[in-house]
C-alpha cells in the first residue's frame, strides 16, 4: 500500500531488555515481528508511514555490554549500538582506524550521528525512493522494480550488479569495515556467527527483500576490526548532494600501506554504486607493487568503472566514481 | 493461509495479481504424499492377486532409442534444477538461484522443442495420442495398450500442457531480467507480470505434483522394466507380452 505518513506511532510492543540474554531470548521468540531498534532513525519512517508493521520492537541501546570501544587482543571491538558520534570522536579509532572516523562523521547529520548506531548504520534498509514510500516493488514482495522502469528516476541507484532491484547499499561506515577487513559478531540464542564484513551484505541476486545474512533471531552485536591496518594509510571521500544529512551518490573508502612511494598492498571499497559495498579487487591487484603515479590513478580508476552499467539518470556515477578511486590512488583530494 | 492467488494493492489504488500462494505448495505436498501412500497401501494389499512380474530375460526388444533416452534425462534434469532453484528462495534458502533458474529453463525450452520437432516427424507420433479405446483399457484386463498405455499417455499430455505453461510463461519473465542476450527493459504492465507469476506458479505446483507421481510410479516394482528401459532402450519380450498387445505395437528386435 502506498504510505500515508502519520505524525505519530502505531500502536506496538516495546521492549527494552537490559541484558544480552534477555534480548536474544527476545529476537529467538519474536523472530520477524520483532524489530531490532537502535538509534532508531531507519525504522520511525518505516513505522510511521505504516509501511513495515511488525508486532513488537525490541530496544537495544540498554544494553551495555553492546556499547562502547575496546581493545582485544587483534585490534579493537566496537559495540553495535555505540553512537557514531562516540566512533567518530573516539581517540583509539581516530589514531589507529581513521578511516571508520572518518565515514562515521559524515553519516547523515551531528543530531542523526548523537542517536545512530553503528549497528544501525550496517543494517538499515535500502533508500530507494520507491521502495521506502511503501511501493510494492521486488524488494517489497512484488514482480517490479519501479526505479528501473522506463519512467522511473535512478539518480541514486546502482550502477553494478542490479538484479531486478537496482537499490544500493545506503551505509557510509560499511565501505570503510569492509576495507578495514572488519568482522561482524552475529549473536543469537543458539550461539554466535562470526561474519567477515565483505560477506555480511547481500545483493539482490540472492535475495532480494534483506539487505545483510541475519536471519530472524540474529543480532549483530559488534564489530571487530583487526590490526592488519591498523595505522594504514586511509582514505574516505562521500559525495553527496548535500554535505550534511545526506545518502552519498558515490563513496569511497581505500587503506593502504605504502613504503617509498610503492603501494605494498591495498583495500579498496566503494558505497551507494551496488547493493552491497563494492570492493575493488582488481583495482588492489592493479596497485600492489606499484609506484604511486598519476598514471597508476588513470588506471586504476578505469578499472573500477569496468563492467558497470548506468541506468537511465546516473551515467554521472561513472566518472564520479572513477575519479574518487583516482583521489584515493592520490591519496589526496 | 487458505489464499491461491496473492494480491498487493498498486499506486493507483487498485489490486494487482502478485502470483500464486507459495502456502499451496504444501497443500500439494501433502495432497501427493496422502494420493501416493493410499495408491501404495492399496497396492501392497493387492499384490497377492497381481503381482506377477514377467521374466526380464530372453529376447528383447526396443522400446526407447537412445536419443530419446537422452532427450528424457535432460529434460528430467532440467525440471529438477528449475524446481529446485525456484522453489529455494521461496523456502528461504538464499542463493543466486536466477542465472541458473533461466539456464535450466533455456535447456528444457530446447529439448522441448527438439522432442516436439522429433515426435512429429520421426517417431510414431499416433502412438502417443490419446483415443476413445484407451479410456476403457483401465477397466478391462483383457484390453492391452500399444506402445504407451491409458497412465502413460494421460501423464504424458498432463506433463505437455504443464511443462508448455512453465516454458511459456518463464520465457516472458525471462524477456524482464538481464541475460547476456539482452538487457532487461522492465516495461511489462505490472498487471500483466503478476499473471504470467501466476501462471508460472500454479503450473510448478502442477509439475511438481506431475514428478512426483512420475517418480513413483517409475519406481514401483511392476514398473520398474519401464524405468530400465529407459536407461537401456530395452525391455524383454516377456515383458512385452504381458504389458502390451503385439498386434497394437510392433517393436524391433534390440541391439
Amino acid at each position: 500500500m502506498v504510505a500515508t505518513s502519520h505524525d505519530v506511532m502505531p500502536d506496538i510492543e516495546l521492549y527494552q531488555p537490559t541484558d544480552e540474554a534477555n534480548a536474544l531470548a527476545l529476537a529467538g521468540t519474536l523472530g520477524r515481528d520483532g524489530w531490532l531498534l537502535g538509534g532508531g532513525q531507519d525504522t520511525f519512517g518505516w513505522l510511521k508511514d505504516r509501511n513495515k508493521t511488525p508486532a513488537a520492537m525490541i530496544e537495544l541501546t540498554q544494553i551495555d555490554a553492546w556499547k562502547g570501544i575496546k581493545e582485544i587482543a587483534d585490534g579493537i571491538e566496537i559495540g553495535a549500538v555505540t553512537t557514531l558520534t562516540e566512533i567518530a570522536n573516539n581517540p583509539l579509532v581516530q589514531s589507529r582506524y581513521g578511516l571508520l572516523a572518518q565515514a562515521a562523521g559524515h553519516v547523515a547529520s551531528p543530531q542523526i550521528r548523537n542517536v545512530g548506531t553503528l549497528g544501525g548504520n550496517l543494517v538499515q534498509d535500502a533508500r530507494c525512493w520507491y521502495y521506502r514510500r511503501g511501493l510494492d516493488c521486488y524488494r517489497a514482495g512484488g514482480n517490479i522494480c519501479y526505479a528501473d522502469s522506463p519512467q522511473g528516476l535512478n539518480r541514486e541507484h546502482a550502477i553494478f550488479g542490479a538484479s531486478r532491484c537496482v537499490a544500493v547499499s545506503p551505509s557510509d561506515t560499511a565501505p570503510a569495515l569492509v576495507a578495514l577487513e572488519a568482522t561482524m559478531v552475529v549473536q543469537s540464542e543458539s550461539g554466535q556467527r562470526l561474519i567477515p564484513a565483505q560477506d555480511f551484505f547481500v545483493g539482490p541476486a540472492r535475495d532480494i527483500v534483506n539487505m545483510t545474512v541475519l536471519n530472524a533471531g540474529e543480532i549483530l552485536t559488534a564489530i571487530r576490526i583487526p590490526n592488519t591496518w591498523a595505522n594504514a594509510e586511509f582514505y574516505f571521500e562521500k559525495v553527496a548532494d548535500r554535505n550534511v544529512w545526506d545518502f552519498a551518490l558515490v563513496s569511497v573508502a581505500a587503506v593502504m600501506k605504502v613504503s617509498g612511494g610503492v603501494i605494498e598492498d591495498a583495500r579498496i571499497a566503494c558505497g551507494a554504486v551496488e547493493c552491497v559495498p563494492r570492493r575493488l579487487e582488481a583495482v588492489e591487484n592493479a596497485l600492489r607493487g606499484q609506484q604511486r603515479s598519476e598514471q597508476l590513478a588513470n588506471q586504476a580508476a578505469a578499472i573500477a568503472s569496468e563492467g558497470a552499467r548506468p541506468l537511465n539518470y546516473n551515467h554521472f556515477k561513472v566518472p564520479l566514481m572513477e575519479n574518487l578511486v583516482k583521489r584515493a590512488v592520490r591519496g589526496q583530494a | 493461509m487458505g489464499e491461491i492467488v496473492r494480491y498487493k494493492r498498486d499506486v493507483w489504488g487498485e489490486d494487482v495479481i502478485l502470483g500464486v500462494s507459495w502456502d499451496l505448495l504444501w497443500v500439494v505436498a501433502v495432497a501427493v504424499l496422502i494420493l501416493l501412500a493410499a495408491h501404495a497401501i492399496v497396492m501392497a494389499a493387492l499384490a497377492n492377486k497381481k503381482m506377477d512380474i514377467p521374466s526380464a530375460e530372453g529376447r528383447r526388444v526396443l522400446r526407447h532409442e537412445s536419443i530419446d533416452r537422452l532427450f528424457h534425462w535432460v529434460m528430467a534434469a532440467s525440471i529438477f534444477a528449475l524446481i529446485i532453484t525456484g522453489i529455494a528462495p521461496i523456502l528461504g534458502w538464499g542463493w543466486a538461484w536466477l542465472d541458473m533458474h533461466w539456464i535450466a529453463g533455456l535447456l528444457l525450452t530446447f529439448v522441448v522443442i527438439f522432442h516436439i520437432i522429433r515426435s512429429l516427424f520421426w517417431q510414431d507420433f499416433k502412438s502417443m495420442i490419446l483415443g476413445p479405446r484407451d479410456f476403457g483399457e483401465p477397466f478391462d484386463s483383457a484390453k492391452k495398450p500399444g506402445k504407451y498405455s491409458f497412465e502413460q499417455k494421460g501423464m504424458h499430455w498432463a506433463v505437455t500442457i504443464v511443462v508448455l505453461a512453465v516454458v511459456v510463461t518463464g520465457i516472458l519473465l525471462f524477456m524482464q531480467i538481464d541475460t547476456p542476450f539482452w538487457d532487461r527493459t522492465n516495461s511489462m504492465a505490472e498487471s500483466q507480470l503478476g499473471l504470467m507469476f501466476l501462471l508460472h506458479g500454479l503450473a510448478t505446483l502442477a509439475l511438481i505434483a506431475l514428478v512426483a507421481t512420475h517418480i513413483y510410479f517409475a519406481l514401483r516394482p511392476e514398473k520398474m522394466f519401464y524405468t530400465r528401459s529407459m536407461l537401456t532402450g530395452w525391455i524383454s519380450e516377456d515383458e512385452m507380452s504381458a504389458n502390451h498387445d503385439p498386434s497394437r505395437w510392433s517393436p524391433k528386435e534390440a541391439d
